[in-house]
């Protein structure tokens, strides 16, 4: 961990920011959002008691095509799928039985799918989408947020809106004001405006 | 008299049945018995001078003699909930840790146990981590967290405690009034498996510091020795109440340093077990309280101590 390019834990109990800094690169790490999250910025204070996180999110992960893991080899007669990652078997397989019909789609071993040249012949099958993953993403993100504050944290204000995120969350009642006192001190510490 | 001590013996199924007839033949007892593919490991008490012969017998066979202080002791591992924040990695590695040295733990995760104001800990929870023999408790990672919220997830919990915690021990020491049993340091909320020499190290730690309460109230219980030894009584147990045997309980009888847990119910089974004679004219009713466990619906027998009774079988 990690390659965030901006990656602060702050809190004023210094074995506590520590700790910290660790459970959030443990949990980032283990959902596979490093990739994802650009900046972060975490402040946690057990006193008052709050738990601010503010970040930035990079560029949202592509669609998943069929060309991203198989090959699509095209014979007189059928056409063959050879698997080279079954990540995005399941998804495919939906897909291709609601466009063909499951009779249409063959499985005679983990990694080939057999489709008949007649019935799709034409489509180009190589651009198919299969899965989105920036679809769950949002919901990844505040997750793994809820994942890395205090569990007795209950009481929260989340958002995540165009490439920004946060996530606020105490054990007490949080103050109308919050996201001004805390959440844009944080951001502007990033060197963004929320 | 001989001396007791706890080992665990690890070897293979082959020819496994021999060791736990010679130890039977010692005078020992076996506690737990697990077989896992083909290996075999016995959780068991043997006489101190007959180590070395087991050790010499297991040889051609494989197998190892390891001491094992926790054999015979129920740990509840307490955690502040069985969320994800807690689950898996600090309390099952704690809890498997423990198990490896020879202890029966269980998880008590706690229904609010969470947060520092609102952590609590219910009648069952408190009546459960009683009929253990120690709790580790597996706190988080801020002093002030735990210094306000311990005070209210021990409320009458009268058995030792050892505390673990991402401050360091002296903070951690600093923290808990009134101070607890044991206190092991730098182990907080931690979201990945213990698998660094340090992380590992940490775990070793906490076994010395629960070996090292346990012993204590070994040699407590040695001034004032219970009527029966509790592995004895779960032999006897086990011999006369056949149903024991057909329980698919990793362990139908429970060790514990005072006492046993019979997987059984209590509605049942209570009378049977309050009958059985475990010497001439002596019943389990006459030198320990048989009674229901807050665990299901089994049944827990306290065995008092010579004092009261003065029985020793």
């Amino acid at each position: 961990m990690p390659p965030l390019n901006y990656f602060v834990v702050e809190s004023p109990d210094e074995v506590g920011r520590v700790a910290y800094e660790r459970v959030a690169a443990d949990v980032l790490q283990d959902l596979d959002l490093i990739k994802v999250v650009d900046r972060l910025h975490i402040y946690v204070d057990p006193k008052v008691p709050i738990f601010v996180a503010a970040g930035l999110l990079r560029h949202m992960p592509r669609a998943i095509r069929i060309a991203d893991f198989a090959n699509v080899n095209r014979g007189e007669n059928e056409i063959v799928l050879d698997i080279g990652d079954e990540t995005y078997l399941a998804p495919l397989l939906q897909k291709l039985w609601t466009i063909y019909g499951k009779e249409n789609v063959d499985q005679p071993d983990r990694f080939t799918v057999v489709l008949p040249a007649g019935v799709a012949g034409e489509d180009d099958l190589d651009q198919l989408v299969v899965a989105d993953p920036s679809e769950t993403l949002y919901k990844d993100i505040i997750y793994a947020l809820q994942y890395i504050a205090p569990e007795g944290f209950k009481v929260r204000r989340q958002y995540i809106r165009d490439g920004k995120f946060y996530y606020v969350a105490s054990e007490d009642t949080l103050p109308t004001d919050i996201v001004e006192t805390a959440v844009v001190p944080l951001f502007e510490k990033m060197g963004v405006t929320l | 008299m001989t001396t007791l001590v706890p080992v665990t013996y690890k070897g293979g199924v082959y020819r496994h049945d021999e060791i736990m007839d010679l130890i039977d033949d010692l005078g020992g007892y076996i506690v737990q018995k697990h077989v896992m593919a083909q290996d075999v490991v016995l959780q068991s008490f043997v006489p101190r001078d007959d180590i070395e012969m087991i050790r010499r017998i297991a040889k051609p066979l494989a197998g190892e003699v390891i001491e094992a202080p926790l054999v015979g002791t129920e740990i509840a591992v307490v955690s502040p909930s069985l969320e994800i924040h807690h689950l898996p990695h600090i309390s099952c590695d704690i809890a498997e840790y423990l198990r490896r040295s020879g202890a029966k733990t269980n998880m008590v995760g706690l229904a609010r146990g969470f947060g520092k104001r609102i952590a609590n800990l219910n009648d069952e929870e408190r009546d459960v981590i009683n009929e253990h023999d120690l709790a580790v408790y597996v706190l988080g990672n801020f002093e002030e967290c735990i210094r306000q919220k311990f005070p209210a997830i021990r409320r009458e919990i009268r058995v030792p405690i050892v505390v673990t915690g991402a401050p360091d021990r002296e903070t951690l020491i600093r923290a808990i009034d009134p101070p607890a049993e044991g206190y092991v340091g730098g182990v907080g909320r931690i979201m990945h498996r213990f698998k660094r020499p340090e992380e590992l190290g940490k775990l070793d730690e906490l076994v010395d510091e629960v070996s090292r309460v346990l012993d204590a109230r070994r040699d407590a219980l040695a001034k004032d020795p219970l009527s029966v030894f509790p592995p004895r009584l779960m032999a006897i147990i086990e011999e006369q109440i056949h149903e024991v045997s057909l329980l698919t309980h990793p362990t139908p009888v429970t060790a514990q340093m005072e006492g046993l847990r019979v997987k059984l119910p209590y509605d049942s089974y209570a009378d049977d077990v309050r009958s059985l004679e475990v010497a001439e004219g002596v019943t389990v009713g006459d030198i320990a309280d048989v009674t229901p466990s807050r665990m299901r619906n089994y049944i827990l027998i306290r065995i008092k101590p010579f004092s009261e009774t003065r029985i020793l079988v």
